[in-house]
């Protein structure tokens, strides 16, 4: 038995008339299945343990609509973000495995629809952009653009895909007086979720360039930085003499935190002695935002100095 | 400026809208915000029903600048800023001028090129949009603004603007990316080829210039037409190796300079600001008294002769700083020394007073 459309893509429209014309109520069963949803984002488990077997395609939908009204009661960025990343890697997962006809309607329903121009497949300029990752492999400035189109490839396309599905998670509607068992369980989740998860950060603003400060109110705001932007900012830390716990303890506030692959690859980069990318790198990574011309954001500190003492 | 200067110019402006056709498009969901001699943006959410309301709001309470959200809001007149219901917006783009109070012919002409360049080789070929869903503008200053009134882009938020906006600004363009090597096979080189669109396309037609006009400028090998050819045969299918030449990546560098000229400086922060207030096509800007413009086209479009709004009655002026020459309505403004006073036409005193260059004279 194969896992049905909606099933797989609980996000979907499809999926969502279903558990409208469907009389599901919530019950401890799929509130159980929902905290479990959740906590397992927080592992980082990528969705595996909260496969059910295709025959439980309600409990499946139920759990994943009573995860979505548990975060927008609890309004806490970082579970919303942990949960987006867990989900849209799980749908990318039945993406990439999953039959032409039902990738074709799900890049309907998520707005990212290549067509086949002479032999290439290409993506609409605005829809690439609406969804593309922050990578530097995917600026626009690299690709492939003409009469509206950007090249793209199958694999592309899916992490586009995945990226869609990704800010649909994060966004939540409001909701005003759940039903007690949503508050109830939302307790009972956050009982669960270790407490320096939640803890907020702390570091002390100014003192950086505008595109280091950017980096970090991002991460303040538990968004998900692209692989150059950790990169980037580990770099800057270390070289500020920031003490490396105190590094993996501002990283662990990325929603897609993992323990172990962060402390290794800060020891990576200590190690090897990564420098900081310069003015221009960063501005080709896309996440120069300011234009200091100061040639490496490091030069921030003595550089202001300097401003405000000629002044 | 004193008080009668003052009136003197919000006269002129209002007798000015009430011969104006001004049409802003979905005018009922744009948000306004207008100007006086304090600031550019005085006030702000403000509303209008139609363009009549506005026009007549232009003739009786005739602010310095009125500027038009590029957003389309269910609430424009709503406060805070969340409660206006975003709907979506144009996707603008400002051209401005880095230079001293008055611009010089070449500095008018560089940014009316790149205006220019930036509608036919960045929004029409690289983006497809068409023609129709451009509004090109002068901005009755130094520059230009391109309003994009496209539903596809309509939508898009802040960080997907600027992608589009480093795109046509060439920001953090570095042509090594466009090349790469196979782990299995170093010595290949894969580059731009025959057919690339986008800065992989301008790349490689230039490159393939410099090879035909002047190939000694990459390599000094590539002055025997035989090495040339082979180079460029080995382009045409993206094969950059098919040479002796071993750095040829780094000796394109030459080329690489080359590429920044076909980039346009448009003002990021403008871009990507989705709530952006931006002035209305055809209005009147403050602090020169020009048009604010809708063009059909930019060629031969001239500010100082095609954006003057008041005529050339004359008007008696005293210079308060010195004032270069310039061409100014078909004629050449002499220039003027501080504490001249002259007879001027009237747009161009107006211009003056409002640069804070002159004051009125009797």
């Amino acid at each position: 038995m194969e896992f049905s459309f909606s099933s797989k893509y609980p996000f979907t429209s499809e999926a969502r008339q279903k558990v409208d014309s469907s009389s599901l109520e919530l019950n401890d069963e799929i509130m159980e299945r929902a905290v479990q949803r959740v906590v397992s984002a927080l592992k980082g488990e990528k969705g595996q343990p909260y496969r059910l077997h295709p025959s439980d395609e309600l409990l499946e939908l139920g759990s994943y609509a009573a995860a979505r009204m548990m975060l927008s009661y609890l309004k806490n960025r970082f579970l919303t973000g942990r949960f987006a990343v867990a989900e849209a890697k799980r749908a990318s997962a039945f993406m990439r495995s999953d039959s032409e006809e039902n990738l074709r309607k799900l890049e309907k329903e998520l707005g990212i629809e290549p067509v086949e121009i002479g032999g290439k497949l290409v993506l609409p300029v605005a829809q690439y952009v609406s969804f593309s990752p922050r990578s530097v492999d995917y600026r626009l400035i690299f690709r492939n653009v003409s009469d509206g189109h950007v090249e793209v490839n199958r694999a592309e396309v899916i992490r586009l895909m995945e990226e869609a599905v990704k800010m649909r998670m994060e966004e939540l509607k409001p909701i005003q007086n759940p039903p007690k068992i949503i508050q109830e369980y939302s307790r009972r989740l956050m009982a669960l979720v270790p407490r320096e998860a939640v803890m907020r950060m702390s570091f002390k603003e100014g003192d950086n360039p505008p595109c280091v400060e950017r980096l970090l109110e991002q991460l303040k705001g538990h968004q998900n930085l692209g692989h150059q932007a950790r990169l980037a900012l580990a770099v800057y830390l270390l070289a500020k003499n920031v003490p490396m716990e105190k590094v993996q303890s501002i990283f662990s506030n990325f929603p897609d935190y993992d323990e172990k692959k962060t402390r290794y690859q800060l020891e990576h980069i200590r190690k090897r002695g990564y420098s900081m990318p310069s003015c221009a790198t960063m501005l080709s990574y896309g996440l120069c935002v300011a234009d200091c011309r100061i040639g490496t954001p490091l030069r921030w500190k003595a550089w202001t100095k300097a401003k405000s003492g000629s002044s | 400026m004193d008080e009668g200067e003052k009136r003197f110019i919000l006269r002129l402006f209002s007798d000015y809208y009430r011969k104006a056709e001004i049409e802003v498009p979905s005018v009922e969901q744009r948000e306004f915000g207008a100007g006086g001699f304090e600031k550019k943006i005085e006030s702000r959410h403000m509303g209008f029903e139609s363009n009549a309301a506005l026009q007549n709001y232009l003739i009786r309470d005739t602010p310095l600048y009125i500027s038009h959200s590029i957003a389309y809001y269910r609430f424009p007149r709503a406060t805070p800023m969340e409660n206006k219901g975003w709907m979506g917006g144009d996707l603008v783009f400002d051209l401005d001028v880095h230079a001293g109070l008055f611009l010089t012919k070449e500095e008018q002409e560089k940014v009316r090129g790149d205006a220019a360049r930036l509608v036919e080789d960045f929004l029409l070929s690289d983006f497809g949009i068409r023609r129709e869903s451009i509004r090109m503008v002068f901005s009755g200053n130094r520059g230009y603004h391109v309003h994009v009134m496209d539903p596809a882009f309509r939508m898009l938020g802040g960080e997907a603007r600027r992608e589009i906006s480093d795109y046509i600004a060439g920001k953090g363009l570095d042509y090594r990316s466009f090349f790469s090597s196979p782990e299995e096979d170093k010595w290949k080189i894969y580059g731009p080829k025959e057919g690339d669109r986008g800065y992989r396309g301008r790349f490689y037609r230039m490159a393939v210039k410099v090879l035909e006009e002047n190939p000694g400028a990459i390599h000094r090998r590539l002055q025997k037409p035989e090495e040339a050819a082979l180079l460029k045969e080995g382009m045409r299918t993206g094969l950059w190796s098919k040479t002796s030449i071993r750095d040829i990546v780094e000796r394109m560098e030459a080329v690489a300079k080359m590429l920044p000229v076909q980039c346009i400086d448009v003002d990021t922060g403008v871009t990507i600001d989705t709530k952006r207030l931006i002035r209305v096509p055809n209005t009147l800007h403050g602090s020169t008294g020009l048009i604010a413009r809708e063009l059909r086209s930019l060629d031969n479009f001239e500010p100082y002769r095609d954006a003057a709004a008041f005529g050339a009655e004359p008007i008696r002026i005293e210079a308060l700083q010195a004032v270069p020459a310039q061409e100014f309505l078909n004629s050449t403004m002499e220039k003027l020394e501080k504490g001249e006073k002259r007879d001027v036409p009237l747009s161009y005193g107006a211009y003056l007073l409002l640069k804070g260059a002159a004051t009125l004279s009797s």
